[in-house]
């Protein structure tokens, strides 16, 4: 009789523990979504010295982790863009390009532009290229007293990398690569950037007038706005089925601290990429002067791959493969990956695709 | 091997559920996205844009010329002021990091 009775509230309960069980998972969850939404992950967690600083801009050197027999001789510099913090290139353990570059024994520098100021708002290509990137050369030879370097420029970084590399070829560069650079702006139609800023109403100098420097926000829902369901629903509706699995819940939680991290962008290069490279397409037509040098790419001779993400939406393949005819470069590669602007590098696959292709390139070309 | 291909399972109604939403949610995303790379859109948010500086910014202009001068008016530094600052404070670590690399070629020639 006992037994009977027990086995009847056992039926009876069990269904309702379920929901409880669901319940209390769900709250659960809700807090995790909200703890992930509004708390910063740990990034940029591989050891580093600054060696150089001026202004806002940080030159870093990574510890290097292979002994020095074993490291490849020509140290390799990292420029990101200028309206992005440039710990992307080093998310978080286990996941993160310059730990793995590290690893694979290359000395590793990063430029970082650091935070414009009201102060800075007349910065423009002029002085990245011209006046922050030889003093970051020049710094990075004496310390490595190695007279040829590397560089890397990802997005913007890889514009002004370009242009350096054209203005400035016999400072020791013998190797670029260039990851999803805006170059080449002939084709009006490629991109909703394109097309937001060559309509004729768009005034950036209004947008510089009012602002001074360009706030992150504005760039930030631009680059949003791209895909606006992919980045406004279904980021967060991953996110939530997903939110059990802790390797999916930590790579999106570092990459969204990195998305939320937003920086303004100097009001004269903002004006001067618009103006200059997106609607007049300066650089390609050959007609781009900066301090009144003019940017020939045929003089650009480091060996060059270049790096193209093929579902970029921010810098569309079209704009990034045009240079290959103009660069002066004899050793020169396209190399195209399946992928985002951003995927590409700091995505689940990168660390399987791009990354073992750039080391493989560049790892022949160091020693 | 090949794959069976994947039915949706007519007594799962939450699994067509989400079936329809990702379907749905594919076709919405696509199409919003056309939609923010056509002409209509890059007009409209050029218009919107152009119409919120023309209102915001006069206010803003008033706002900080009224900030200045009180700031002037209590004798304390205004943005303009450090902005001064700063850039003097630039040129001086230019000049800092010109001496450095002349620093580095001497101790180069030395070596």
């Amino acid at each position: 009789m006992t037994e009977t009775m027990n086995s009847n509230s056992k039926t009876l309960t069990s269904p309702f523990e379920d929901v409880c069980r669901q319940w209390h998972q769900s709250a659960k969850n809700l807090e995790v979504f909200n703890e992930l939404l509004t708390r910063d992950a740990k990034i940029a967690q591989t050891p580093k010295q600054v060696i150089w600083t001026l202004n806002k801009a940080k030159l870093y050197r990574y510890t290097p982790q292979v002994h020095e027999d074993q490291r490849h001789r020509i140290p390799l510099l990292l420029v990101f863009a200028i309206m992005n913090r440039p710990y992307v290139l080093d998310l978080r353990p286990g996941h993160s390009f310059v730990e793995y570059m590290v690893n694979k024994g290359y000395d590793v520098y990063l430029l970082d532009w650091g935070i414009p100021g009201p102060e800075d708002r007349d910065l423009k290509y002029d002085d990245y290229v011209l006046e922050y990137l030889p003093r970051v050369v020049r710094k990075l030879k004496s310390y490595t007293r190695s007279n040829e370097f590397s560089m890397l420029g990802w997005c913007l970084g890889a514009l002004i990398s370009t242009m350096y590399a054209s203005l400035r070829p016999d400072d020791g560069l013998k190797n670029l690569i260039l990851l999803t650079a805006p170059l080449d702006f002939s084709d009006k139609e490629a991109g909703g950037f394109t097309k937001w800023v060559n309509h004729p109403s768009f005034d950036p100098d209004r947008v510089v007038e009012a602002f001074g420097n360009v706030p992150g926000e504005m760039i930030d829902a631009g680059a949003k706005m791209l895909k606006p369901v992919e980045n406004y629903v279904s980021n967060y509706i991953n996110l939530w089925e997903n939110i059990e699995d802790t390797s999916r819940v930590e790579a999106w939680h570092a990459m969204n601290t990195w998305v939320r991290d937003i920086i303004p962008m100097a009001g004269a290069g903002y004006r001067q990429l618009i103006t200059e490279f997106y609607k007049e397409n300066r650089l390609i037509e050959g007609t781009l002067e900066l301090r009144g040098e003019r940017v020939d790419l045929g003089r650009l001779r480091a060996n060059l791959f270049n790096v193209i993400a093929e579902s970029d939406h921010i810098t569309p393949p079209c704009q990034s493969e045009g240079v290959m005819d103009l660069v002066g470069s004899q050793d020169k590669e396209l190399f195209r990956v399946r992928g985002g602007h951003i995927g590409i590098m700091a995505g689940r696959g990168a660390e399987k695709s791009t990354w073992p292709q750039m080391d493989a390139w560049l790892g022949a070309r160091s020693d | 091997m090949s794959e069976k291909p994947e039915t949706p399972n007519v007594f799962d109604p939450f699994g067509m559920m989400k079936n329809m939403r990702d379907s749905n949610m594919e076709n919405w995303a696509k199409a919003m996205t056309e939609f923010v790379n056509s002409d209509s859109f890059a007009a409209a948010q050029a218009e919107s844009l152009n119409a919120m500086l023309a209102t915001s910014t006069p206010f803003r202009k008033l706002l900080e010329e009224t900030l200045s001068k009180s700031m002037q008016a209590l004798k304390l530094p205004t943005t303009d002021d450090f902005v001064r600052l700063a850039e003097r404070l630039t040129n001086i670590e230019m000049r800092l990091d010109d001496m450095d690399a002349k620093l580095d070629q001497c101790l180069e020639s030395q070596h």
